[in-house]
C-alpha cells in the first residue's frame, strides 16, 4: 500500500514538470547541495545554541526566552533554505531517493524532528525553560538526537542502499 | 618542487589506504566533517549576524563572541582532524581538484580576515560596540559569511569530482 503511494508520487514528480535541467547541468546538483548544506549549518548552529543553553553549558548571561526570540528568525531562514534546496535536489531524481532506505528513515526522522521542534521545544525555550532541570536536559537531548539523527541518515543515503 | 611524491606517499600509508577502503569508517569520518560544520561555521555565522546587528542586538558583541567561540573552536578542531584524514585518503586527486584549491585559498582568506579582526577590532570591542558597528567590522562580517559559504560550496562540490 505504502509502496503504491510512493510509486504514484515518483510518477507524479516525473510527469508534473520537467526538472531535468538540474540533472543535466553540470553544476546544478552541486550548487543545490551547497545551498542545502549552508542552510543546515545556519539551522543547526542556532538550534545548537538553544540546546547548549538548555543544558546550561553556556550563554547564561542571556535568558533562554530572549535567546530563542533572537535566533528563531535565523533558524527559519536556515530551515527554508535547506528545505527548498532539498526539494529541488529530490524532484529531478525521485527514484534515487524514494527507494532508498536511509532516505525514508531521514524523512520519518525529519517529520518527528520538526513536530518536536515546533511544539514541545519551541514552547519550552519561549517560556524560558522554567520547568525542572531534568525536563530541560531531556528536551535538549531529544532535540539533539533527532536533528543529528536526520543528519546521519542523510549521510547514509550516499553510502548505503 | 612537486608535492606529488609526498602526497603519493601519504595516501599509500597503511591508515590512509584502510580509511579509503573502509565502508564504515570513511562515511563516519566524512559525516563528522560535515556535521561539525554546525559547531564551527554555524557559530561563526551567528557571530557575523550579531556584528551586523541582525540578532542579539541588546547583548554586548564581546559577550556573544566569548560564548560562541569555544564551541566554534571545538568544531574547527574536529573539522581539521577529519578533514586531514579525508585529504590523506585521496591526497593526489584532491590536490589536483580545482575546488579543493579554491577551498584552501578561501580558508586562508578567512583566517586572515579573522586575524585582522582580532588585531584591529577585538581589543576595543566594548568601546565601539556601544555606538554602533564600524564600517570595517561590518565589512569583515560580510566577508566572513562569503568566505565560509564559499568554503562549504567548494568542499561539497569537490566530493563530486574525486
Amino acid at each position: 500500500m505504502l509502496q503504491h503511494w510512493i510509486d504514484r508520487f515518483v510518477q507524479w514528480c516525473y510527469y508534473s514538470k520537467d526538472y531535468a535541467f538540474v540533472r543535466d547541468t553540470k553544476y546544478g546538483v552541486p550548487i543545490l547541495q551547497s545551498l542545502h548544506l549552508t542552510g543546515i549549518t545556519l539551522l543547526l548552529g542556532t538550534v545548537l545554541i538553544l540546546n547548549l543553553r538548555l543544558l546550561n553549558f553556556g550563554f547564561r548571561s542571556v535568558t533562554l526566552s530572549e535567546l530563542s526570540g533572537q535566533l528563531w528568525k535565523w533558524t527559519k531562514v536556515g530551515l527554508a533554505l535547506t528545505v527548498i534546496a532539498g526539494i529541488m535536489i529530490f524532484l529531478p531524481d525521485p527514484t534515487r531517493y524514494a527507494h532508498s532506505g536511509p532516505f525514508r528513515l531521514k524523512m520519518i526522522l525529519l517529520c518527528l524532528t520538526l513536530t518536536f521542534q515546533f511544539t514541545i521545544f519551541r514552547r519550552t525555550v519561549r517560556s524560558g525553560g522554567t520547568g525542572s532541570r531534568v525536563r530541560n536536559i531531556a528536551i535538549a537531548l531529544t532535540s539533539l538526537t533527532l536533528w543529528f539523527g536526520v543528519g546521519w541518515s542523510a549521510r547514509a543515503i550516499a553510502f548505503f542502499q | 618542487m612537486s608535492p606529488l611524491p609526498v602526497l603519493d606517499w601519504l595516501q599509500n600509508t597503511g591508515w590512509a589506504t584502510s580509511l579509503k577502503e573502509s565502508t564504515l569508517v570513511f562515511p563516519l569520518v566524512e559525516g563528522s566533517h560535515l556535521l561539525a560544520l554546525s559547531f564551527s561555521v554555524g557559530m561563526v555565522m551567528v557571530l557575523d549576524l550579531r556584528l551586523l546587528r541582525l540578532c542579539l542586538r541588546n547583548k554586548p558583541a564581546a559577550v556573544v563572541m566569548r560564548e560562541l567561540m569555544p564551541w566554534s573552536l571545538m568544531g574547527f578542531a574536529v573539522m581539521l582532524g577529519t578533514g586531514f584524514a579525508l585529504f590523506a585518503a585521496q591526497a593526489v586527486s584532491a590536490w589536483s581538484n580545482p575546488f579543493f584549491r579554491v577551498k584552501m585559498i578561501l580558508l586562508v582568506l578567512s583566517g586572515l580576515n579573522a586575524l585582522y579582526y582580532q588585531l584591529r577590532y577585538y581589543p576595543r570591542m566594548a568601546e565601539w560596540d556601544r555606538d554602533g558597528t564600524p564600517a570595517g567590522v561590518r565589512a569583515i562580517a560580510v566577508l566572513s559569511l562569503i568566505f565560509w559559504i564559499g568554503v562549504i560550496a567548494c568542499g561539497r562540490t569537490m566530493a563530486y569530482e574525486l
